[in-house]
C-alpha cells in the first residue's frame, strides 16, 4: 500500500458541539488524534463520552463544528455530500452494533450493496460477495434474509459488507454490543484476523474492555476528550 | 449506480409492502380509468356527431350561396356577391381550393314510363364531379360526349308516382284541387337500379293548371346513381350546367304569359342577382380544417359561404366543454390517487429512514436515493396506469355493449354501424399512461427529496 509510513487519519483540534434544548453539549472537544495505518485502534469510553460522535466525524458521517479530519491527505470537511458518499464507497467500511442490514435483501445482496452503489455489474458483485461470505463461514446462508439469521451470523454478514470494497479503514461501532460473550469472542477473532490478513485499518468504538483487549492501540475517552494523548 | 439496478431495487421495495403498494396502485388504477372513461364518453359523442354530419354532407365541401349574407348570430348583413363566372374564377384562385363548380338549379316534372314526379335538376361542371366527391353506387360519370345525361341521387326514385292513379283522382275530384293531388297521391318509389339507363322525359309546364296537359320537352338519360350514404344529394339529379341552361330556356318558352310575369326582372343594381347567375357554387377544400378556413375566407370576401365544418365546429366547441367537465371529474380521482402515492412514499420514508441512512453510510449518493424513491413512485404510476388503461378498455367495451342494448336500436347509419357510448382512441390510452407515470413521478418528488436530504448519522441512530 502506498505511503505506508504515514498515518491513515489525523485530526486537528476536532470539535463537535450540539445544542440540546438550552444547553450546548460539547460531544467532542479539541481532539488531536492519529490513526496509524494497518492497525487496530480502539476508542474506549462510557456511554456519552463522545466516542460515537468522534467515530462519525472520523468517517465523515458528521461534520465537525471546528477542526479538521485528514483522511489519506483529504480534508473531509471540505467535501460535498456526494463527494463524501463516493469517498466512503471507496475507502471506508462500516460495522454497527445493530448490524444495520437491509431486511428486504438476502445476505448476498446485503454484502453486494456497496458494490451496487459503486456501479459494479451484478455478476461481479455476486461473485465477490459470495467468496467473502464463504470465507466467513456463511456459504450456506447466501439466500437468507437477515431475519432468518442469528445475531452472530448477521454481524458476520455486516462484516462482509464492510470489507467487500477493500476499504482503507473499517469503522466499527460497538460491533459486539448485541452479542453474547461467546459469539462476541468469535466475531472479534474473525474481525481481527480478517483486517490483519487483508491489511485494513480498524477503528473501533466500545465500552467493553474485553473487546478493547484485541486492539493494538486503545484511546480512552471522557467528556469529549482523549485522555491518553493521541 | 446502474439504472437497471435502481429499478430492480425499487420494484423489490414496492413488493415488500405488498398490501400498501396494491392499495396505492388501486388508487391510480381507478384514477386513470375514471379519466379515460370520462373522456371516452365525450369523444364518443363527438365521433358520433362527426359521423352523422359526414353522412349529411361532405365535411370538406363549402357551399357559396346566392342571396343574403349572415353574421355568426344569424343576423343578415347585406347581399352577397352575385354568383357568376367572375365569382367562380375568384374562388378558384383562392388558397386551399381543390375543385370548384357553379350550380344552376332548375326543378320540373319528369315522366318515366307510367310514373311521374318532381325532380330537382342541378347543373354543374361534370368534369369536377369526382373532385367534388360525388361518389357513384352504380353507373358512370358524365363525359363530354354525353348528350342530356344525368346522374341521380339515391332517392330520386322515391318521388315518382303512378300517373294512372293521378288520372283517377283527377277524374273524381275535378280540376279545382288538381294542385293538391300531386301531394296527396302516394309516391311509388322506384329503386335506383331500375332507373339506371332509363330515359326520363322532362315535361313542359302544364297549361292552365291542368297537370295532365303536358308534353315532353327533352329526354334525360340516367347514366349514374350516387352513393346511398350521400344524403345531402339524395333527392337531386345532376347534369351539365350548359345543357341545363338550354333546358331552362326551352321550358320557359312553354310557360303561359301569366306564369312568366311572376318572375321579377331587375338589372339596375349590379349586386342584384341576374337571371343567369348561379344559385350556388360548390367548393371543395383539401380537408376539414381547410374547409373551415376557406369558409371564413369566403365570408370575408363577401360571399354567403356555408360548410358542414362550420356546424361541426360549433358542436365541437360544445363537446369540448363537456369533455373538459368529464375529464375534470376523472382528474379529481387521479389527483386523489396522486396524494395517495405521495402519502405512501412519505410513510415509506418514515419506515425506511434507517435503511436510507445505511445506504448513505455505505456509499449511496444523494442522487441514488432520490432516483430510487422517484422510481418507486413512478413504478406505482406505471403499474397503476397500465392496469387503469386496461380497465378502461373493459369498461368501455361493457358500456358500448350495454349502451346499445339500452338504446335498443342500431346507429343512425343503419345496421352495419353502431352508436358509440365510449371511444378510447390510441392517443388517449398512451396519454393516460404517460399522465399516470407523470403523476407518480411528481408525487414522488417531495418524498424523494426528503429521503435524499436525510442525514445518515441521524437516520441510523433512529431506534425502533
Amino acid at each position: 500500500m502506498e505511503n505506508s509510513g504515514k498515518p491513515v487519519i489525523q485530526t486537528r483540534s476536532l470539535t463537535k458541539k450540539y445544542r440540546l434544548g438550552q444547553e450546548i453539549v460539547v460531544a467532542v472537544n479539541e481532539v488531536n488524534l492519529t490513526i496509524p495505518r494497518g492497525k487496530f485502534v480502539c476508542i474506549m469510553g462510557v456511554s456519552g463520552s463522545g466516542k460515537s460522535t468522534l467515530l462519525h466525524l472520523l468517517a465523515g458521517l458528521d461534520r465537525p463544528t471546528k477542526g479538521e479530519v485528514d483522511f489519506e491527505g483529504y480534508n473531509l470537511s471540505a467535501m460535498s455530500e456526494n463527494q463524501m458518499a463516493a469517498f466512503r464507497r471507496k475507502y471506508m467500511g462500516f460495522i454497527f452494533q445493530t448490524y444495520n442490514l437491509i431486511p428486504a435483501l438476502s445476505a448476498l445482496e446485503n454484502v453486494a450493496l456497496p458494490l451496487l452503489f459503486a456501479g459494479v455489474p451484478q455478476k461481479e458483485r455476486d461473485k465477490r460477495a459470495r467468496e467473502l461470505l464463504v470465507q466467513l463461514g456463511l456459504g450456506d446462508r447466501l439466500k437468507n434474509r437477515p431475519s432468518q439469521l442469528s445475531g452472530g451470523q448477521q454481524q458476520r454478514v455486516a462484516i462482509a459488507r464492510a470489507l467487500i470494497n477493500h476499504p482503507r479503514v473499517v469503522f466499527a461501532d460497538e460491533p459486539t454490543g448485541n452479542l453474547d460473550s461467546h459469539t462476541s469472542k468469535e466475531v472479534m477473532e474473525l474481525l481481527t484476523r480478517l483486517v490483519y490478513e487483508r491489511g485494513h485499518t480498524l477503528v473501533m468504538v466500545t465500552h467493553d474492555p474485553n473487546v478493547a483487549s484485541y486492539a493494538d492501540f486503545v484511546f480512552h475517552m471522557r467528556d469529549g476528550q482523549i485522555l491518553n494523548g493521541g | 449506480m446502474n439504472k437497471w439496478d435502481i429499478l430492480k431495487l425499487a420494484y423489490r421495495n414496492l413488493w415488500r409492502r405488498k398490501g400498501r403498494t396494491i392499495l396505492t396502485t388501486l388508487g391510480v388504477v381507478i384514477g386513470t380509468a375514471s379519466i379515460v372513461v370520462m373522456l371516452s364518453l365525450g369523444l364518443a359523442i363527438t365521433e358520433n356527431q362527426r359521423k352523422n354530419m359526414e353522412r349529411w354532407g361532405n365535411l370538406n365541401i363549402v357551399r357559396v350561396m346566392a342571396g343574403m349574407r349572415f353574421d355568426d348570430k344569424g343576423q343578415p348583413i347585406g347581399a352577397g356577391k352575385p354568383l357568376n363566372d367572375e365569382a367562380v374564377a375568384e374562388i378558384r384562385s383562392m388558397q386551399g381550393v381543390v375543385a370548384v363548380s357553379p350550380a344552376y338549379v332548375f326543378g320540373g316534372e319528369v315522366r318515366m314510363e307510367r310514373k311521374r314526379g318532381y325532380i330537382q335538376l342541378v347543373g354543374i361542371d361534370p368534369s369536377q364531379m369526382q373532385a367534388l366527391e360525388f361518389k357513384l353506387s352504380q353507373g358512370r360519370y358524365i363525359t363530354p360526349e354525353d348528350k342530356n345525361a344525368i346522374i341521380i341521387g339515391y332517392r330520386v326514385g322515391n318521388n315518382l308516382r303512378d300517373e294512372r292513379e293521378l288520372r283517377r283522382m283527377m277524374a273524381s275530384k275535378g280540376r279545382a284541387i288538381s294542385t293538391k293531388i300531386m301531394s296527396v297521391s302516394r309516391p311509388q318509389p322506384v329503386e335506383p337500379a331500375e332507373l339506371l339507363g332509363k330515359r326520363l322525359s322532362l315535361l313542359s309546364s302544364p297549361s292552365e293548371g291542368n297537370p295532365m296537359d303536358v308534353r315532353p320537352l327533352v329526354n334525360l338519360e340516367v347514366v349514374g346513381v350516387l352513393d346511398e350514404k350521400d344524403m345531402q344529394r339524395a333527392y337531386e339529379a345532376y347534369c351539365s350546367i350548359d345543357e341545363l341552361k338550354q333546358i331552362k330556356k326551352m321550358f320557359e318558352k312553354t310557360m303561359q304569359p301569366a306564369q312568366k310575369s311572376g318572375i321579377p326582372r331587375q338589372r339596375n343594381d349590379p349586386n342584384q342577382p341576374g337571371p343567369d347567375d348561379y344559385q350556388y357554387i360548390m367548393v371543395r377544400a383539401s380537408d376539414v380544417g381547410e374547409a373551415k378556413r376557406l369558409s371564413d375566407a369566403l365570408k370575408r370576401a363577401g360571399y354567403n359561404a356555408w360548410s358542414m365544418a362550420d356546424s361541426l365546429e360549433g358542436i365541437e366547441k360544445q363537446t369540448r366543454t363537456m369533455r373538459a367537465i368529464l375529464g375534470g371529474i376523472g382528474g379529481i380521482s387521479l389527483f386523489v390517487a396522486a396524494l395517495g402515492i405521495a402519502n405512501t412514499m412519505v410513510m415509506s420514508i418514515y419506515e425506511r429512514t434507517r435503511e436510507i441512512g445505511i445506504m448513505k453510510v455505505i456509499g449511496a449518493a444523494v442522487a441514488d436515493i432520490r432516483i430510487l424513491f422517484l422510481s418507486e413512485a413512478s413504478l406505482i404510476g406505471l403499474i397503476g396506469g397500465t392496469l387503469g388503461v386496461g380497465l378502461s378498455y373493459v369498461i368501455s367495451y361493457v358500456m358500448n355493449d350495454l349502451g346499445l342494448r339500452f338504446i335498443g336500436m342500431p346507429g343512425p347509419a343503419g345496421p352495419g354501424e353502431k352508436i358509440m357510448v365510449s371511444l378510447i382512441p390510441p392517443w388517449l390510452a398512451i396519454a393516460a399512461l404517460g399522465f399516470a407515470i407523470a403523476v407518480g413521478l411528481i408525487s414522488g418528488v417531495y418524498p424523494a427529496n426528503r429521503a435524499a436530504r436525510l442525514r445518515p448519522v441521524k437516520a441510523i441512530r433512529m431506534d425502533y
